[in-house]
């Protein structure tokens, strides 16, 4: 029975609020303004934040987390450059010498990178990284051939001219057609395709991008296009397993110290690079992206509050008399409290769906132009959730005061 | 003669009664007396016209009888229930279901139409929709308005207006009928009809006690208080009924 009245009194408040909106269209919609940008903030940030998360997976799921890479210089750098510019090269003969040395505890991997354009019959393709590699590219790295196979042993000991390459550079080259055993040219060179690489999704603003590669026997490299002399060579070391990666990491530190001929006064002349360091990173610019989301989600959310709290005052007064008149009839304080916090929460949610619509539109503007992008229903939820809480917060004081009013007062003000 | 036209609380003809209520406003400096000690009881279906001049304590006098607002000092009993020990959910279920008040404005809500004017005290007191429909029927088609139901208070002239605020006084069944100048916003043609209407609610069992400023509206009623000043000046049976 008492359930039963509830409902009915809900019922009333529910059809008030709506008719109370309906008559003052406008003005609910102006104060939501603060509430639709607040949701479309709220939006954006979780979508850019689950965007760059699952960008960043994807980018880097080649790079192992088991995996140090020996370089000349640190991944990371900033204002810095001047501390490394004088570092020596790496070259191959260090490199070989460090394979050695770690022979039985990891794999080392060494590769030379540059830029070449590439060419397929009229298809062309400028400015493309090139990378030299051995047979241990695909035991280092996760990312292995869809199509073919990738270089070996044997390839690279007879600087053979083959080459595998990214999806990316098979679709701009190819297109649809087989692009095995085709003859590519890679700067002035022919070579035969022999692999494509699975897909590894895009670049990450702006980083590497590894479907737009191609990866040829590291010998072959130097014969082509000049090697260690004009380029770094980067070391790819792989522990047996991640936690065997920090002793690695020790081990990789003192033998390339001792191949340097480094005293102990000196300091490293070579960086060590790892995954770590590109998530450190990735924190920093999502935490960057979070923070100043949540400000302006706050103040927005906070302004657009104000201004529902503001509405409901006017609304709670111009029906001073009205609230009079329910309660002279039988209305009870949680009744007029239930009609004016509906019509806060509605006034919050008409905000929070025109924040979602703009949110939409503007993810998709994203998705095509900047990263994969797309709004999920949990952020849904959660921004609709947001605006009718934002609007029921912000009506409760003026529902409150509407609720205590004394009848005889408000039925008789003018 | 006596002002109380019955002796004690006869416990079932007694519809409300009052024993020294005083109603005091303290509004800045100024002490406003409204009601300086009124004792008044009403039996069941009395009708009752209250009349004094402008200021003397009227409308105050039928707040405090309909609950609208409480006496500084004094007892309220309606149906033998102590009124100034009630809460305000108590006050407001008494105002739903016992007191059916007519105001001289109409006070209908402008945004409703007939229909949802009416059911409003039945939805408040937790009706059943199904159950609503009927009753708010009936009261409506009780004050001549069955075709209007789909109208805005703003399409009705004063006297439908007044016809409204009626049905919605007495769609929940209570047990009195307050009518603070029901008449005093409509000519006198109109005043007649609203009239004829309460004299029937009169005489179907209806307690009513009404405002008025005038005698020939007075003269529909069977007794007649006299307020001066906050204080019952005189309390009689109509002239037309004592003879
Ligand atoms: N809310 C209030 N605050 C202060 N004084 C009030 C208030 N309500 C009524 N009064 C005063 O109480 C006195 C009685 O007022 P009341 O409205 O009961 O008179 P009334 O007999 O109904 O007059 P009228 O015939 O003009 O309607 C008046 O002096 C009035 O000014
Ligand atoms: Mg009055």
């Amino acid at each position: 029975m008492a359930g039963k009245r509830w409902k009915i009194d809900l019922e009333e408040s529910l059809r008030i609020a709506m008719s109370a909106l309906r008559a003052n269209k406008a003005r609910g919609f102006l104060t939501t303004l603060g509430i639709v940008i607040g949701i479309v903030a709220v939006i954006l940030t979780m979508t850019a934040a689950n965007g760059l998360q699952s960008t960043f997976r994807q980018s880097f799921s080649s790079v192992g987390s088991d995996v140090i890479y020996v370089s000349r210089f640190p991944w990371v750098m900033r204002n810095d450059f001047f501390l490394y510019r004088n570092r020596p090269r790496l070259d191959l003969r260090s490199a070989n010498a460090l394979e050695r040395r770690l022979r039985g505890s990891a794999i080392v991997n060494p590769t030379l990178g540059g830029r070449q354009d590439l060419k397929f019959r009229s298809e062309t393709m400028e400015g493309i990284s090139v990378v030299g590699t051995t047979e241990k590219q695909t035991i280092v790295a996760s990312a292995q051939p869809a199509v073919g196979r990738f270089i070996t042993d044997f390839d690279v000991t007879y600087k053979k001219n083959v080459c595998v390459i990214g999806t990316e550079v098979r679709d701009a080259l190819f297109g649809t057609a087989n692009p095995l055993n085709q003859q590519m040219k890679v700067g002035r060179f022919t070579f035969r395709v022999i692999g494509v690489m699975e897909k590894q999704g895009g670049s990450f603003l702006g980083g590497p991008n590894f479907d737009r590669q191609v990866f040829i026997p590291i010998s072959t490299f130097v014969k082509a296009f000049g090697g260690e002399r004009s380029q770094d060579v980067n070391l790819a070391v792989k522990a047996p397993s991640q936690e065997a990666l920090a002793d690695v990491e020790f081990a990789v530190i003192g033998e390339m110290r001792k191949i340097r001929q480094l005293r102990p006064s000196e300091p490293d002349n070579f960086s060590i690079n790892k995954l770590d360091t590109l998530v450190g990173t990735f924190n920093n610019v999502m935490g960057v992206v979070l923070l100043v989301g949540l400000l302006i989600t706050s103040v927005s959310l906070f302004v657009g509050g104000v201004g529902v709290m503001n509405v409901m005052f006017v609304s709670v007064t111009e029906r001073t008399r009205e609230i009079g008149i329910r309660k002279a009839i039988g209305a009870k304080p949680h009744s007029i409290m239930f009609q004016f916090l509906f019509e806060a929460a509605a006034i919050g949610l008409v905000g929070g769906l025109a924040g979602i619509a703009i949110a939409s539109v503007l993810t998709a503007v994203i998705n095509a132009l900047v990263m994969p992008a797309s709004v999920s229903v949990g952020i849904l939820v959660i921004a609709v959730v947001v605006s009718i809480a934002v609007g029921i917060v912000a009506g409760f004081v003026p529902a409150w005061k509407g609720a205590r009013l004394n009848p005889i007062d408000a039925l008789r003000y003018e | 003669m006596d002002r109380n036209s019955e002796n004690g609380h006869a416990a079932d003809g007694t519809a409300l009664s009052l024993r020294d209520v005083v109603k005091t406003y303290v509004v800045g400096t100024d002490v406003v007396h409204a009601l300086r000690g009124v004792s008044l009881d009403i039996r069941r279906n009395e009708y009752v016209a209250v009349m004094g001049p402008s200021g003397s304590g009227k409308s105050t006098l039928m707040n405090v009888i309909g609950c609208l607002d409480v006496p500084t000092s004094g007892t309220y009993s309606l149906e033998g229930q102590m009124v100034a020990n009630l809460n305000e959910y108590q006050l407001a279920d008494i105002r739903n279901q016992r007191i059916g008040f007519v105001f001289q404005t109409f006070n209908l809500i402008p945004r409703a139409n007939i229909f949802h004017n009416v059911e409003l005290p039945l939805i408040y007191a937790g009706v059943a929709r199904s159950q609503r429909r009927e009753r708010v029927e009936r009261a409506i088609e009780r004050v001549g308005l069955a075709n209007r139901v789909k109208h805005k208070p703003n399409e009705l002239s004063g006297g439908q207006r007044q016809r409204v605020a009626i049905a919605r006084a007495l769609v929940g069944e209570p047990s009195i009928i307050l009518a603070d100048e029901p008449t005093g916003n409509l000519d006198s043609k109109t005043g007649d009809e609203i009239m004829t209407l309460l004299d029937e609610l009169h005489q179907a069992g209806q307690t009513i006690i009404l405002v008025t400023h005038e005698d020939y509206i007075a003269a529909h009623a069977h007794r007649v208080i006299r307020l001066k000043d906050g204080i019952i000046e005189s309390d009689s049976p109509t002239s037309g009924r004592a003879g």
